[in-house]
């Protein structure tokens, strides 16, 4: 199977990717970053490969992908592992703030499915699988446009799902909660900081592995999910029932 | 004594469907009304409806959000406090997936989720409102519900949800409410130009919408509800309002 990974640098792309080629899939990782980490550097396989430009600039994204894929090269499914977070209140939450948050979580995604979904991309059968986030259902003060992309996210999933059913096309997002990569970036403590009760310390299960992720992504993508689609599947440590 | 005798509440999306009805029910009860609409014609219907009655009219372009900051202080009274405020605007769309590219995602999200996030925070400044402001969202079954070509709809729909759960549990301090009222199918001008777009004239939406099709009256009721004291205790909610098309 093929299947391309779609990331902004982060470790559950770089994961994803590692048990993809573990599994004996060909992967093509289309990443923001320019360098690849030690994990995947140090991994010898003519099954993997690497591309590198600036997606967020979503009028890219087509010319890019022709230079990407052969004519003929046909997908299996593809992940939008990329994406953005940020807390601001209100007062702070302007329109230029909204869209750098819609642009990067939303519209980039769907001009990647747009593209890859077409007959010619994307094989009957295929798996979309996109990273979500709790904050879609649940409401954080200053969160605001993270939650709003998020939820724009899910429900694009369930338009997509319907239209692409009828070449048995799945489409899925995972509502993670807090997950090990994510805590290292700055905007995680910033929202701890925000925050007026532990919001971390809700997740009852603890902080979920990078690995984890990865795995519920790979089931997504595998035909044992067949009948899984147009859901948003809730990986959040009981995050949402505490 | 109206039951909203001079409270002010802004209604945007005015010009037609629920906002038009919810702003001749609101002139009937004594609110003092700032309408909003986007175009001329819409302007044009306002002007003609509520002449000489004392309310305001705002016209900006909800598809360019950056503009409504300069829309607003140059057009409106900065010494009015807002009691409630009711957005309408919602730009349909119905494109299958290849057709769905970036400017047309970013033209429906810019009208239905920055523009409405961008009101509030105008409307939300110190000085801006009265404690008790009921801020109502209209948002759509698509949100919940998926349907082929509804994507960038539903998409702008749920996230406005998402933004009213933040909203509101940032701004209880400030005793500011707010909340999303989930609609069905109702019968607007908008609804009539979506059937006539229709190969066939059936709406399969209405055989799980068992009340039939809503009326902007229904929807009305339910607005005047959330926008007065007595849904004190409602706040960060979305309120279907579906004829029991999500049950």
């Amino acid at each position: 199977m093929m299947y391309c990974i779609i990331n902004d640098g982060g470790d559950t792309g770089y994961c994803i990717v590692e048990q993809l080629v573990q599994l004996n899939h060909e992967v093509i990782l289309i990443d923001r970053k320019d360098q690849l980490p030690d994990s995947l550097l140090k991994m010898k396989s003519n099954r993997f490969s690497f591309y590198s430009f600036d997606f967020y600039q979503t009028h890219l994204i087509e010319s890019e992908l022709k230079n990407i894929l052969l004519p003929t090269e046909k997908l299996n499914g593809f992940v939008y592992a990329a994406g953005i977070g940020g807390v601001r209140p209100l007062a702070l939450t302007t329109t230029t703030f909204v869209s750098e948050m819609m642009n990067a979580n939303l519209y980039a995604f769907l001009e990647f499915a747009r593209l890859l979904s077409k007959k010619t991309r994307l094989e009957t059968g295929g798996s979309i699988v996109a990273i979500s986030s709790v904050s879609s259902i649940k409401g954080l003060k200053s969160k605001i446009a993270y939650s709003a992309s998020k939820a724009a996210l899910d429900a694009a999933i369930r338009g997509m799902a319907t239209e692409l059913a009828e070449r048995k096309i799945r489409v899925n997002s995972i509502r993670k909660g807090w997950v090990e990569a994510d805590l290292k970036h700055d905007f995680i403590q910033d929202n701890i900081a925000l925050s007026t009760q532990d919001d971390h310390a809700r997740q009852l299960l603890g902080t979920i592995g990078t690995a984890d992720l990865a795995k519920l992504v790979c089931f997504l993508l595998s035909d044992d999910s067949k009948f899984i689609s147009g859901t948003n599947v809730l990986l959040d440590g009981a995050y949402t029932i505490s | 004594m109206g039951k909203f005798e001079n409270k002010y509440i802004l209604i945007t999306g005015a010009s037609k469907g629920i906002g038009f009805t919810l702003a001749e029910n609101l002139d009937n009860l004594g609110a003092k009304l700032i309408l909003h609409a986007s175009t001329d014609a819409g302007m044009n219907k306002l002007t003609d409806s509520f002449a000489n009655k004392g309310h305001l009219l705002f016209k900006a372009d909800f598809s360019d959000p950056l503009s409504l900051e300069e829309a607003w202080q140059s057009q409106i009274n900065q010494d009015i406090k807002l009691d409630g405020f009711v957005n309408c605007v919602g730009l349909r769309s119905r494109r299958p997936l290849t057709l769905l590219k970036p400017a047309h995602v970013m033209q429906i999200l810019h009208a239905n989720v920055a523009s409405f996030i961008e009101m509030c925070r105008l409307i939300c400044r110190k000085n801006g409102f009265n404690p008790g402001l009921s801020i109502i969202t209209i948002s759509s079954i698509a949100a919940h519900s998926g349907g082929p070509g509804v994507t960038a709809y539903a998409a702008s729909k749920a996230a406005t949800e998402a933004a009213v759960r933040c909203l509101a549990k940032e701004l209880f301090k400030k005793e500011i409410r707010v909340n999303s009222l989930v609609c069905g199918q109702v019968n607007t001008s908008a609804y009539a130009d979506l059937m006539e777009t229709k190969s066939d004239a059936t709406d399969t939406i209405l055989e799980r919408q068992y009340l039939g099709l809503g009326s902007t009256q229904n929807i009305t009721n339910i607005l005047l509800f959330l926008l007065g004291g007595e849904s004190c205790f409602i706040t960060g909610s979305a309120i279907p309002a579906d004829g029991g098309y999500l049950s």
